[in-house]
């Protein structure tokens, strides 16, 4: 959501999603998280934490974080259920990476329009994620500035990968 | 009532027929900036495709010379109106197919490759109006020979030295191998696909369209397509497009499934040379996929090799 908010202040027609069955926010102990279905609002979710323990989800950042994003959006969406065709789907982590080609590969094939996924892993705290950000939304505008995204992403990753010290993933699937 | 006539400048825009307001829309068009002139151009398509497709003959020359427009997105937009166009009415193949034959060799590569997405609709398209058409016209065997002639072009662009197109030329490639040959009992048929044309149902008498011939032109292109694959020098987007397409041929046309188990195996021990470390990343997917084929695991584990890194892929 760090990297949508970022990417959508500098102009980009983008979309956030999970792909998990549910929406998870950390808890008052890492095995108790507080868990929401992705039907459930930013709003209904803060009012649910502030109900809970206002002083430990204000100190952790939770509320903070879900303060930013009812801004941009009333509820989390579920990759999965998006029928939209991207041309490009970035992930921050390995194993949401693999579900996200899980399902474009289990989707029925019919115009073979090629989506890019990236994956660039990204640790789940506040500092990596507004680094995270900043590094996935100066790859998208290099993305955006080439004349031939697709003949010259490879060359643009592993500048990036070199410049960032971070290993990324590529891959193609089709719409 | 004309409702909006509040001053003499404002256009009567809900008492407009369809017709007219597809005249306004195309004159805007033509006077304004790229952006705003394909939101334009995607209503004219709207409203003649789908809401009055009678006005879709009427209008077809006016939108079909924005293909020489400068913009890229305008050109990709009349590609997409040609696709849209002829799945509506398939008499326009006739007169659009020279259209996308020229956008097929346009010099930007965008082009090129929206170009090679329409064509792998419309080869279908074409193929099967024609071959249920019940008249039989100079004029349609003319759009058959230039659409086999296009198609042998994008075959040709899997030894394109730009990655993107090779990459649109393999999705190409993978659905004429499944149209050029018989839909059995044993195939693994997508529910979108099932209308689809295949090699059983073209007639063995047609005049001009040659089952043995397509049945070769399929075996063929199947045979370019794993030659492709064990290029030493293949990029890795490309191998794993050609991977997937291979296991989408032998889902939905098991007859091929010996050629394509084949070439995992030649791939697995082959890997190409300059990726030391990519034996990892296929491993999986390529066990899952021979699983799927049906293959034992006992056999997949002998023919695995120990893992080295397990945790890191490399891309």
């Amino acid at each position: 959501m760090e990297a949508h908010s970022i990417l959508s202040k500098r102009g980009f027609e983008v979309r956030s999603f999970g792909t998990g069955s549910h929406v998870k926010l950390p808890g008052p102990a890492p095995d108790k998280p507080n868990v929401y279905d992705f039907k459930t609002t930013y709003e209904q979710m803060y009012n649910d934490l502030v109900r809970k323990d206002k002083e430990l989800y204000t100190q952790n950042g939770i509320l903070h974080m879900l303060d930013r994003n009812k801004r941009i959006k009333s509820k989390p969406e579920r990759f999965q259920q998006c029928k939209d065709k991207f041309d490009l789907v970035i992930t921050c982590e390995e194993r949401v990476y693999d579900q996200v080609l899980e399902d474009l590969n289990s989707r029925e094939q019919e115009t073979m329009q090629p989506v890019h996924v990236i994956n660039v892993d990204i640790q789940d705290n506040h500092e990596e994620a507004t680094l995270g950000a900043f590094l996935i939304c100066e790859l998208c505008q290099c993305i955006q500035h080439t004349d031939d995204m697709e003949n010259e992403i490879d060359e643009l990753l592993q500048e990036f990968e070199d410049k960032s010290n971070r290993p990324f993933l590529h891959t193609v699937c089709f719409y | 009532m004309d409702i909006s006539s509040k001053g003499d400048d404002t256009p009567a825009v809900v008492d407009m027929t369809t017709s007219e307001k597809v005249v306004e829309l195309l004159n805007q068009a033509s006077l304004i900036s790229t952006d705003e002139k394909l939101t334009t151009l995607k209503q004219v398509q709207e409203l003649i495709i789908n809401k009055d497709p009678s006005l879709l003959d009427n209008f077809l020359d006016e939108i079909i010379a924005f293909q020489t427009d400068k913009s890229i997105e305008v050109k990709k937009f009349v590609i997409g109106f040609i696709e849209e166009a002829c799945k509506r009415d398939n008499e326009l193949l006739v007169r659009l197919i020279a259209n996308l034959n020229m956008l097929l060799k346009d010099e930007s590569v965008n082009v090129v490759k929206k170009a090679i997405l329409t064509l792998t609709q419309l080869y279908k398209v074409t193929l099967q109006w024609l071959v249920r058409s019940k008249t039989l016209s100079e004029m349609q065997e003319a759009c058959w020979d230039l659409i086999t002639q296009m198609k042998g072009e994008v075959l040709a662009l899997l030894d394109s030295d730009n990655d993107g197109v090779r990459t649109h030329s393999i999705k190409f490639t993978e659905s004429l191998i499944i149209t050029l040959s018989p839909r059995t009992p044993d195939s693994d048929v997508p529910k979108r696909q099932e209308g689809d044309i295949s090699l059983d149902k073209v007639p063995k008498d047609h005049t001009y369209i040659h089952y043995g011939t397509l049945c070769e032109e399929g075996k063929s292109a199947l045979e370019k397509l794993l030659k492709f694959m064990v290029h030493p020098a293949i990029s890795s987007i490309n191998l794993t497009t050609a991977l997937g397409s291979l296991a989408t041929i032998a889902r939905q046309r098991p007859m091929f499934m010996s050629e394509v188990v084949q070439a995992y195996e030649t791939l697995h021990a082959n890997l190409p040379p300059h990726w030391p470390n990519l034996s990892v990343e296929f491993q999986g997917q390529i066990s899952t996929l021979l699983l799927d084929l049906g293959m034992p695991q006992t056999e997949i584990t002998r023919y695995t090799p120990a893992p080295r890194e397990p945790r890191k892929r490399p891309r």
